[in-house]
């Protein structure tokens, strides 16, 4: 029983870990294809890593501890939240800790950490991206806590597992207005926290436009190879919570080995549909000013916001 | 048709129809706007199918079809006729859009309207909150929709300042006073409904008429040059 | 005479001796005799406090000491709170003035006058919740108030600004007596007598209008000190001109007091406000969360944006105050309870970081000589154990894990979504917004703490001041230590308040049993499922870093790391002159929120006196200064200062009609008693 929920738990860690590079070499072949090109293969991402990874460590004069902890915090911070999140079992020996409102910070940590590192190298570069990074960031807090509020209200917990638990019993819950709602804040707040298309272009290097991209410019080698690899874990992760919450079908509620091995498959293949249509969406959409990603950021609060007060008014008491 | 997916599927009906006035209010380009508002149109009618069937009144389903046919066929091809009038075809170099397509500066910026549009939603349930009480059944509770379009439809009226944003705010007003009426009373009579939608195509002729005189005289149709009509 | 009757007489015998202490000894043993008093004071103030909210009771009647009345003392758990942290506080800030207060930098706060008023302040900080009578409180709030206000003058020799707070601090602390008084003495007049005890009698008696007027001018009062919008204009002018124990003391201890007397007077005494009222409540807290947390992301100030940040916590807590009472006007105790204890432990952990914050603000003040975060940088390699210190603070301050302060707003946000539950149209107005408010306060304070700590204390120097800095001496580094631990403390093992929350929760008259379970590792809410154990939070984060260390050191080509260039884009190293600045670092945030923040800004074109093309000079000047202040404040001075003037005419310097003012008036007067009324 224990052991099967542990297994669970390892199973997601790992396959976030090491799925993330794929998921990301997926989108991008499958935009690549879109634009008629060939396209450097799923597997690019992965050889990137490995690349990076046995290159030397370098610190670039001037900078300190946070600069050389943030990579580390990032993968870390996102490790985390792969166990947390009940994205294969609800049953594992940490779903009692699996509370939404820990995940959206644990999430929120990583970000504050490359921020610092960004103003840690004292470049305007990181400065810039910093300053523009931590804007988004808490502009996206407001929404994603609410839609996390609008979610966890007809369960009546904030538990992750909980949740999750209950759109499996009940999924005619999931197609109401509220959740509906909800869903939509939240994908629009996931674009923005793992700096997607219409708020940041990860593939931009123009620096005008750039956000992540002008906060990680220090790093190289293994450090980078860790940045990298965190933002694709939390793409992700949060490409599986988003699933977790709005598609749970198939996460296993039970500890038997044939059901999570059966929710591993179809969180699999899940993730990997969500992330294809996000990148074949993203062919057709062009990057925001920056300073109208408020404006986008307020229609999701707007969102969530409905989501909270339609599940008053539509089916509440 | 049994009671839960009777409830399902209005509540759906109505967190759409919620939805287009929002995103009505989201949006700068005025075609995309009127598609939205299209949208809504259709999903109005929707409603008034829904509540038709599951009452057994016929003579709903056949305002649902009149609804259809004016709200999400003739009011928006107007419109859309009106626009296309006004704007000139498209630029062959990337110049600054001042065109009459978009409402490029609203009165009040998007993010704010968005917020706006937030406690409007919150206002119309505190008010509608006695109402639903009185007698308190799946379409009664969904009363703080059409309330809420309401009030954004006349939040749309007072903000923008491109003349057919305007006359989109005010059908988007009578969208939502439409879907009070079939939420409160099931719809009122045929008759009535035929005199209002009547009412509403010429208020809208009036407006398109209007609008091209306006661009005749100021050459755009934004409001605040009415101004110079007082001195 | 129990041991908390103890620590409570034995703080008052060390404050005095501090007292005199502080005004008779010479020089340098001045100092560190008044730091030893205090601190043993705050180390008493704590004891009293721990064994009050560990179930301890007691209650003291010294009719000698005041005259008339007499002074009534009463501790109960939810007074062993605050005195817990007031106390807390208190020692750890004494121990690190012994080093603040002394060499050249030091200025007017090793004076005898200061010293002498310090472990008075100390005193008063500590006895506050203790008092048990109307005329107890108002003077130990007004002795609370006079010394404050000598501290805060402390370096007007140096700075003229300093006096200016003075004056404002002066004029609103006394203003918010005046509705104290007003406030408190109606209420005694209602209920017939001036103990707590005969208030709580008596409250059940008072009609629904003098219930709302008590209720409005008391909220009133405390909602001032602590700092509440609009009443705030105060807090961000005397906290950065204080020096810094004294900063660090008003604004994590002296400030609770006014949540504290909001608890104590309407959920106490009154037995429950209006409902209306807790809307203002809640109300005026989201504003005050909002507004704050805003006017700190613009601040470049260190110690002013720390003043907002205050202004940002309290606001929090009114929220949860305020969210409490009206959960408990609408019959439901159980969510009320865990609003409250939210509010309540967001007061220890905010208490705890904020000291820690002003003291490590001034540490840096103390060591740079500026206090604007645009001309320090660097203090990293130069003060490495302050820098520390303010990350572990500002850690808490952001609300995120492991922080302490994630805790509480976890415990809030839990409380306003348990309350979703509780029917009924406000409910479900409010409480949705509420959320909105904390999640937006808490996103904008990342953005502010980045910019504190990433600003003012990364990348490298931006003045002569910054680059000459130098680490603070081990009096200050050994106070800001225990801060520092109390922040891990309760960072990491919150449960073990769960016991004084709950029994300080049911003094406060919400008896739906304890809000919180669970043991010290965890706290649980059996209610919804939901549980915290930030232990493990913070296990699970250093497992995941050592993973993902080691990972990198077995698969890099070599052990060490070498250092290289800053990439320069070809230009040669940049300079400190390019790294981003606190300003720079806040525009974005300025331009997404223009229209809050109202902003002024110049741009002043002097032209080549030849060319009307040509450009000499180009000056750019941008504030942005508070709004409220501006538009309320300023045009009400402007008409009081009018009204002045106009008054002068009645002065014409006869003494004749100086006389027969006296005399038309006592007549007036008799002649109105003769009439009837």
């Amino acid at each position: 029983m224990r052991a099967i929920g542990t297994a669970a738990v390892a199973a997601q860690v790992v396959l976030v870990t090491a799925g993330a590079p794929l998921l990301a070499g997926t989108m991008r072949q499958v935009r690549a294809r879109l634009e008629g090109r060939a396209g450097p293969g799923v597997g690019q991402p992965w050889r990137d890593l490995r690349k990076l990874l046995r290159k030397e460590a370098i610190t670039p004069v001037g900078t300190g501890p946070a600069f050389r902890l943030a990579p580390l915090l990032l993968v870390s911070t996102t490790a985390v939240v792969a166990a947390l999140v009940p994205l294969a079992s609800t049953t594992t020996p940490v779903s009692g800790k699996a509370d939404l409102i820990l995940v959206v910070a644990l999430l929120a940590l990583g970000t504050v950490a490359l921020a610092l590192a960004g103003l840690d190298t004292g470049t305007a570069f990181g400065g810039m991206g910093a300053s523009r990074g931590m804007t988004v960031a808490a502009l996206v807090e407001p929404t994603i806590l609410l839609a996390a509020v609008a979610l966890s209200i007809p369960a009546g917990s904030t538990n992750l597992a909980t949740i999750v638990g209950d759109g499996v019993r009940d999924p005619v819950r999931l197609a109401s207005p509220a959740g509906l709602l909800a869903t939509a804040a939240l994908a629009v707040a996931v674009l923005a926290e793992t700096g997607r298309l219409p708020v940041d272009n990860p593939s931009t290097h123009l620096e005008l436009t750039m956000v992540h991209e002008a906060m990680v410019l220090e790093y190289a080698g293994p450090d980078l190879a860790l940045v990298e690899l965190g933002a694709q874990m939390r793409l992700a992760v949060l490409l599986g919570l988003l699933t977790s919450l709005a598609a749970p079908w198939g996460i296993a509620t039970t500890a038997s080995p044939a059901a999570l091995a059966l929710a591993l498959v179809l969180l699999t293949a899940k993730v990997a549909l969500l992330g294809t249509a996000l990148a074949a969406a993203e062919v057709f959409w062009a990057k925001l000013r920056l300073f109208r990603v408020p404006e986008l950021l307020a229609g999701s609060f707007l969102l969530a916001l409905l989501a909270v007060t339609a599940s008053y008014f539509l089916t509440g008491e | 048709m049994n009671d839960s997916v009777y409830t399902q599927l209005l509540d759906l009906a109505c967190g759409a129809f919620l939805l287009a006035a929002v995103v009505v209010l989201w949006l700068r380009q005025l075609s995309s706007i009127i598609r939205v508002f299209a949208l809504q149109g259709a999903v109005l009618a929707a409603l008034a199918a829904l509540l038709g069937v599951r009452e057994g009144r016929w003579d709903l389903l056949a305002v649902a079809v009149g609804i259809g046919l004016l709200r999400a066929g003739a009011l928006p091809h107007i419109v859309r006729r009106a626009l296309a009038a006004g704007t000139p075809p498209p630029a062959r170099h990337y110049e600054e859009d001042n065109s009459e397509a978009r409402e490029a500066r609203p009165l009040v910026n998007v993010a704010a309207s968005l917020i706006g549009a937030a406690l409007l939603t919150l206002l119309a349930y505190a008010v509608a909150r006695p109402l639903v009480e009185l007698d308190p059944t799946p379409a009664t509770r969904a009363l703080p929709v059409g309330l809420a379009v309401v009030l954004i439809g006349f939040f749309t009226l007072v903000t923008r300042r491109r003349a057919l944003a305007q006359v989109v705010g005010f059908l988007l007003l009578d969208n939502g006073i439409t879907a009070t009426a079939f939420l409160a009373a099931s719809g009122v009579p045929l008759i009535v409904e035929l005199g209002v939608s009547f009412d509403v195509l010429l208020a809208v002729l009036v407006l398109q008429i209007l609008t091209t005189r306006m661009r005749a005289a100021f050459g755009g149709t934004g409001i605040d040059d009415l101004r110079e009509l007082r001195d | 005479m129990n041991s908390a009757e103890h620590a409570a007489v034995l703080a008052s015998g060390l404050a005095g001796v501090g007292a005199l202490a502080g005004a008779l000894l010479p020089g340098r043993v001045r100092v560190i005799a008044v730091g030893l008093c205090t601190a043993g004071l705050g180390g008493a103030g704590l004891a009293a406090g721990l064994l009050a909210t560990g179930g301890g009771h007691w209650t003291a009647h010294l009719p000698g000491l005041l005259p008339m009345a007499g002074v009534y003392l009463a501790v109960d758990a939810l007074s062993g709170l605050f005195m817990a942290v007031a106390g807390a506080v208190v020692l750890a800030v004494a121990v690190y003035g012994t080093g603040y207060a002394r060499g050249p930098h030091a200025g007017g706060v090793a004076s005898r006058g200061v010293q002498c008023a310090l472990p008075l302040f100390a005193l008063t900080l500590v006895l506050v919740p203790a008092a048990a009578s109307v005329s107890t409180l108002l003077l130990l709030w007004e002795v609370m108030a006079l010394t404050s206000l000598l501290l805060v003058l402390a370096d007007q020799r140096e700075r003229a600004s300093v006096r200016d707070a003075g004056i404002w601090y002066a004029v609103m602390t006394h203003l918010g007596l005046v509705l104290l008084l007003a406030g408190l003495a109606l209420f005694a007049a209602c209920a017939g007598g001036e103990t707590f005890t005969a208030l709580r009698a008596g409250a059940s008696g008072l009609s629904p209008t003098a219930r709302g007027t008590v209720f409005v001018l008391v909220a009133a009062a405390f909602a001032s000190k602590a700092g509440m919008v609009p009443l705030h204009p105060w807090l961000p002018r005397a906290h950065p001109e204080a020096p810094s124990n004294v900063s660090a003391l008003m604004s994590a201890a002296m400030v609770n007091l006014g949540a504290y007397g909001i608890i104590r007077v309407a959920f106490d005494l009154l037995g429950g406000a209006p409902r209306w009222g807790w809307v203002l409540v809640l109300a005026v807290g989201a504003l005050s969360a909002v507004y704050g947390i805003l006017q700190a992301a613009m601040a470049s100030d260190l110690k002013r944006l720390l003043a907002y940040s205050t202004s940002e916590n309290l606001g929090l807590v009114l929220i949860g105050v305020g969210a409490a009472g009206l959960f408990a006007s609408s019959g439901h105790p159980v969510p009320a309870a865990l609003a409250l204890a939210a509010a309540l432990l967001h007061i220890t952990n905010h208490a705890v970081f904020k000291a820690l914050l002003f003291c490590a603000a001034g540490s840096v003040a103390r060591a740079t000589g500026v206090r604007d975060l645009d001309r320090m940088g660097g203090l990293r390699a130069r003060m490495p154990a302050t820098t520390g210190f303010f990350a572990v603070a500002a850690l808490g301050a952001i609300a995120l894990p492991p922080g302490n302060g994630f805790l509480s707003e976890w415990l809030l946000l839990q409380s306003l979504i348990n309350g979703l539950t509780v029917p009924g149209v406000t409910a479900a107005i409010v409480l949705p917004l509420a959320v909105a408010v904390i999640a937006l306060s808490a996103g904008l304070a990342a953005a502010v703490f980045v910019k504190a700590l990433g600003v003012g204390f990364f990348a490298r120097p931006r003045s002569a001041g910054a680059a000459a800095a130098t680490e603070s001496p081990p009096g200050m580094l050994v106070g800001m230590g225990l801060l520092a631990a109390g922040c891990t403390g309760l960072a990491l093992v919150p449960g073990m308040l769960g016991n004084g929350l709950s029994r300080a929760v049911a003094v406060a008259g919400l008896r739906g049993g304890p809000p919180l379970s669970g043991n010290g590792f965890e706290l649980r809410l059996d209610r919804l499922a939901a549980s915290m154990s930030p232990l493990w939070v913070a296990a699970a984060l250093t497992a995941g870093l050592l993973a993902a260390g080691t990972l990198i050191r077995l698969t890099a080509r070599r052990g060490r790391r070498s250092g290289v260039r800053l990439w320069d884009c070809g230009g040669g190293a940049p300079t400190p002159r390019m790294s981003y600045t606190a300003t720079s670092f806040a525009e974005p945030l300025q331009r997404v929120f223009d229209d809050v923040l109202a902003p002024e800004q110049d741009v002043d074109v002097t032209p080549v006196r030849e060319s009307a093309y040509l450009v000499e000079r180009v000056r750019f000047r941008r504030a942005v200064p508070d709004r409220i202040e501006h538009r309320v404040y300023r045009p009400a001075l402007a008409a009081l200062a009018r009204i002045g003037q106009g008054a002068r005419r009645l002065a014409t310097g006869s003494v004749h009609l100086y006389l027969g003012y006296g005399f038309f008036g006592l007549v007036a007067v008799l002649l109105a008693l003769a009439v009837g009324w």
